[in-house]
């Protein structure tokens, strides 16, 4: 004799579990995590965009693609004496912008300059590395606080927390010698910013970065671009030491006899 | 930071120039400091030891790292003469460590024409004569392997299929794969090479290829061409004791395959601040007048 009750009750339940389970997929479709159970973003990765030539809004020039900007609104607050030095820095940009020195290019700009980096997660650390002058990031996610500061760093101090499936990164420390981008766009030593790094899918990590600076913006301002997981089978990080470049000065190393 | 590291290249080049008009005078009678390890009579090793796993099943070297072989990058080579000379100039303790344990008399094995321009380096790093002369690490460029495995401290972080190493000077690190793939192209060349891992049992065995012909083995020279290849054992051999040895081969420049060793001893893991080594260097133009960099 069959419960034609219980028969129901139980398709019903099995109905329910299946939307559940096909509702949960949809809004977290099989992101990779790491065994502590956060999201792995372990792999290389490269922004697609124009934002190393300039954050904001631009036409083409000659060696210079155009593009969308990533600054959200497109305007960055200058204080007035802080937007003429901008507009300095982009007339002298051949010679002023910090990367023609092939200097430690700072953060935020090392995340979105054309060459791919690597990222490493342990539990207490995601290590950084980037192909351009082999800079490395150490976000430390231990629960540690900033050193005592102020301390003069290229790429600043990164102390990182997950918000949920959300990596927040605070960044102080850093020196006023770098820029955002090669047309001139700058900061102070009193940068503070705020990165938030949110997995979108297993191959695509959107990365919003809140940038603070009283000394040169009137009011905090935000950018925002995806950074794409490069996929080709045994690629790896090669060398930008463009320090090194200029054969001209080299030791003359004899090939033979 | 910066600073500080500009400025000790910067007074070893100097002294050094300063101290080929005089004699330098013997160095003082100095003990070994604690827990130095003579490369080249190291002490007997525990073969039964068997080292913890990771959880992917790798013998785990994690943590940090640096030479207790009592080596200076200013040379690997010379035990008197040019501890005597950097004892005259710098007024630290003579080193002692001699890494190469092949061939016996502890120097690199150039062919008779390298052996030439191997001299003219060494006269040169006194006071060289273009900074086309001077050490590649004193200009800001990247150390290559070995050398950087005996500048100082390294963190090594293993994950499933690849060995990492971050090194605290010059922000320098190595990726090193173990999943079997082959050496990248030989038409790429770079100053920290190519790293292949592979265990054999408790030793990490890295194959470094792709190397450039621009880095030295130390500061008075050390030069190699472009077929410059080292293979690397690392072998744990107690919970703080790694055994290294590279032998390394250069059919253009060397005689034969030569091996150096370094033991590391585990340090207490700290945070691994800014090394920033390019951005204020003045070496180059201090040694060139002012002019090139």
């Amino acid at each position: 004799m069959v419960d034609r009750y219980a028969v129901r009750s139980l398709l019903t339940a099995v109905v329910m579990t299946l939307a559940v389970a096909a509702s949960a997929q949809t809004t977290s479709p099989a992101l990779p995590r790491t065994p502590d159970g956060k999201p792995d973003f372990s792999g290389i990765w490269q922004v697609m965009n124009t934002a190393a030539w300039d954050i904001q809004d631009h036409s083409a020039q000659s060696g210079v693609p155009a593009g969308i900007g990533v600054v959200v609104g497109n305007e960055i607050p200058y204080k007035p004496e802080a937007l003429a030095k901008k507009r300095r820095n982009y007339d002298d940009r051949a010679t002023a912008d910090p990367e023609t020195k092939c200097y430690l290019p700072g953060v935020p700009r090392v995340m979105y300059m054309p060459y791919p980096f690597q990222i490493f997660q342990k539990p207490g650390q995601m290590t950084m590395l980037f192909e351009y002058v082999h800079a490395t990031r150490y976000i430390y996610t231990d629960g540690t606080q900033h050193p005592d500061g102020h301390i003069d760093w290229w790429m600043g101090d990164s102390r990182g927390r997950w918000e949920g499936d959300t990596l927040v990164v605070d960044v102080v420390d850093f020196n006023e010698d770098t820029w955002f981008d090669r047309a001139g766009n700058f900061h102070s030593d009193e940068l503070h910013l705020v990165e938030r790094f949110t997995a979108l899918d297993r191959d695509h990590i959107t990365y919003e970065v809140t940038v603070e600076d009283s000394k040169v913006f009137t009011r905090p301002w935000r950018m925002s671009m995806i950074l794409y997981r490069h996929r080709e089978p045994n690629l790896q990080l090669l060398e930008y030491d463009c320090f090194g470049f200029d054969n001209a000065f080299h030791p003359p190393v004899p090939q033979s006899q | 930071m910066t600073r500080l590291l500009a400025g000790i290249v910067i007074g070893l080049v100097l002294a050094d120039a300063v101290s080929a008009q005089q004699a330098p005078p013997p160095p003082p009678k100095a003990a070994p400091p604690p827990g130095w390890i003579d490369p080249r009579n190291p002490p007997k090793e525990d073969s039964a030891f068997t080292p913890a796993r990771t959880p992917d099943g790798q013998p785990n070297f994690e943590g940090e790292w640096a030479q207790a072989s009592d080596i200076i990058t200013y040379s690997i080579e010379d035990p008197e003469l040019e501890r005597a000379e950097h004892t005259a100039i710098s007024g630290q303790r003579p080193m002692v460590g001699r890494p190469i344990i092949d061939p016996i008399d502890g120097k690199i094995p150039y062919q008779p024409w390298a052996a030439k321009y191997a001299a003219f380096l060494h006269e040169q790093h006194r006071k060289p004569s273009s900074v086309k002369y001077l050490d590649p690490v004193s200009r800001g460029f990247q150390e290559g392997i070995p050398r950087i495995n005996y500048q100082g401290t390294f963190v090594i972080q293993q994950f499933p299929g690849t060995v990492l190493m971050t090194y605290d000077y010059h922000h320098t690190y190595r990726v090193i794969p173990l999943d079997g793939r082959p050496h990248i192209g030989k038409d790429i060349k770079l100053w920290m090479g190519d790293s292949r891992g592979r265990w054999e049992g408790n030793t990490l065995v890295v194959d470094v290829a792709n190397n450039n012909d621009q880095t030295w083995l130390q500061i008075v020279g050390g030069f190699h061409s472009d077929v410059f290849h080292v293979v690397e054992r690392w072998t744990l051999t107690a919970p703080d004791h790694i055994v290294y040895l590279a032998t390394i081969d250069d059919a253009k420049v060397y005689s034969r395959p030569w091996t150096l060793r370094v033991d590391f001893r585990r340090q207490k893991v700290e945070e691994q601040w800014e090394s920033a080594i390019w951005e204020g260097n003045k070496t180059p133009e201090i040694v060139s007048g002012g002019g090139e960099k």
